[in-house]
């Protein structure tokens, strides 16, 4: 495939940053939940 | 808020739950039924748009394989755009006096961050897509100029929600910054029509210039339900984190004034 290159850049770039916003967002979340009591999680 | 029990008779600080059994049950984090289901829907759908839009959908005649690109290009402005307009919506609700409630504020911030990643994937898939078919990663044209600015007017709005000052003094001062800036999504869509530029002008609802390959409008779909499906799950589970981030602010706070005033009585 011709610009294979710039075309797998695109889209690792993109699944990668993705990707670890979501895994940051969990352990920062696990983080903190395990600060907090029950009543200050709703959605538990 | 009053300071929990916990906090005062453990003689513990609030969020210090060391050596305690209940430690295990505090760790449910952000996750709920819900949430794992629409986690598993956003990777099956990156899934199909890898599929698709590597290997199922054809090259273009004229702009050969770099068209893959297009598929994250588009997806991610398009949540970029979602992102921001929610933004500006939950603004206008936390704003208004009925719904002062500090979740719109977290939403609003939530989908900001989020935009601003998108919009950065954008500027740089574009750039990729760019440096192929007009042989430069930049050009000052309307349309790349005008989402450029709109990147860095959002960098702008998670600047000003970084001040310091109360959650509600937060929520207010971002809030208006967020209706100001949401008007400039406007300008960036339709500046390919107000000026003459490089990039061109939708494909997808505009039938007369160009007809797309049945099989480039239908990853151009996935690409779409993808991304909002992904937008949705990082908005839902970091409005949540900024809720317990807000959540511990007050009660460390609350507990400093509690040993104050314990001090004041000692």
């Amino acid at each position: 495939m011709k610009d294979i290159g710039f075309i797998l850049a695109a889209y690792i770039a993109t699944f990668a940053s993705s990707a670890l916003l979501a895994v940051y967002v969990l352990r920062r979340g696990r983080a903190l939940a395990a600060q907090l009591p029950p009543q200050d999680k709703p959605w538990t | 808020m009053p300071v929990t029990d916990n906090a005062v008779t453990d003689n513990r600080t609030p969020g210090d739950l060391s050596g305690s059994d209940i430690t295990g049950a505090f760790k449910s984090g952000t996750g709920t039924r819900f949430t794992r289901l629409l986690g598993i829907a956003t990777i099956a759908s990156m899934a199909l748009l890898i599929v698709f839009g590597l290997f199922v959908s054809p090259a273009d005649v004229i702009q050969g394989e770099s068209v893959r690109i297009l598929y994250i290009h588009v997806g991610t402005v398009w949540v970029a755009y979602l992102a921001f307009s929610v933004t500006a919506l939950a603004s206008a609700a936390f704003l208004w006096k009925r719904t002062t409630s500090l979740i719109w504020d977290r939403i609003a911030g939530a989908s900001a961050e989020v935009g601003v990643l998108f919009m950065a994937l954008t500027l740089f898939a574009g750039a990729l897509w760019g440096r192929l078919a007009w042989g430069k990663f930049w050009v000052w044209d309307a349309r790349v100029t005008t989402t450029a600015f709109l990147f860095i007017t959002y960098i702008g709005y998670l600047a000003v929600r970084g001040l310091g000052g109360s959650h509600h003094q937060r929520g207010r001062r971002s809030a208006v910054v967020a209706l100001l800036a949401v008007l400039e999504i406007p300008l960036v869509h339709f500046s390919v029509k107000l000026w003459r530029g490089l990039h061109q002008d939708s494909s997808v609802t505009d039938t007369t210039k160009v007809k797309l390959h049945d099989q480039m409008l239908f990853s151009l779909f996935i690409a779409v339900i993808a991304f909002t499906l992904l937008y949705s799950w990082l908005v839902i589970h970091r409005q949540r984190v900024m809720a317990m981030q807000d959540a511990l602010d007050d009660k460390g706070l609350d507990y400093a004034l509690q040993q104050r005033r314990d001090e004041g009585d000692g």
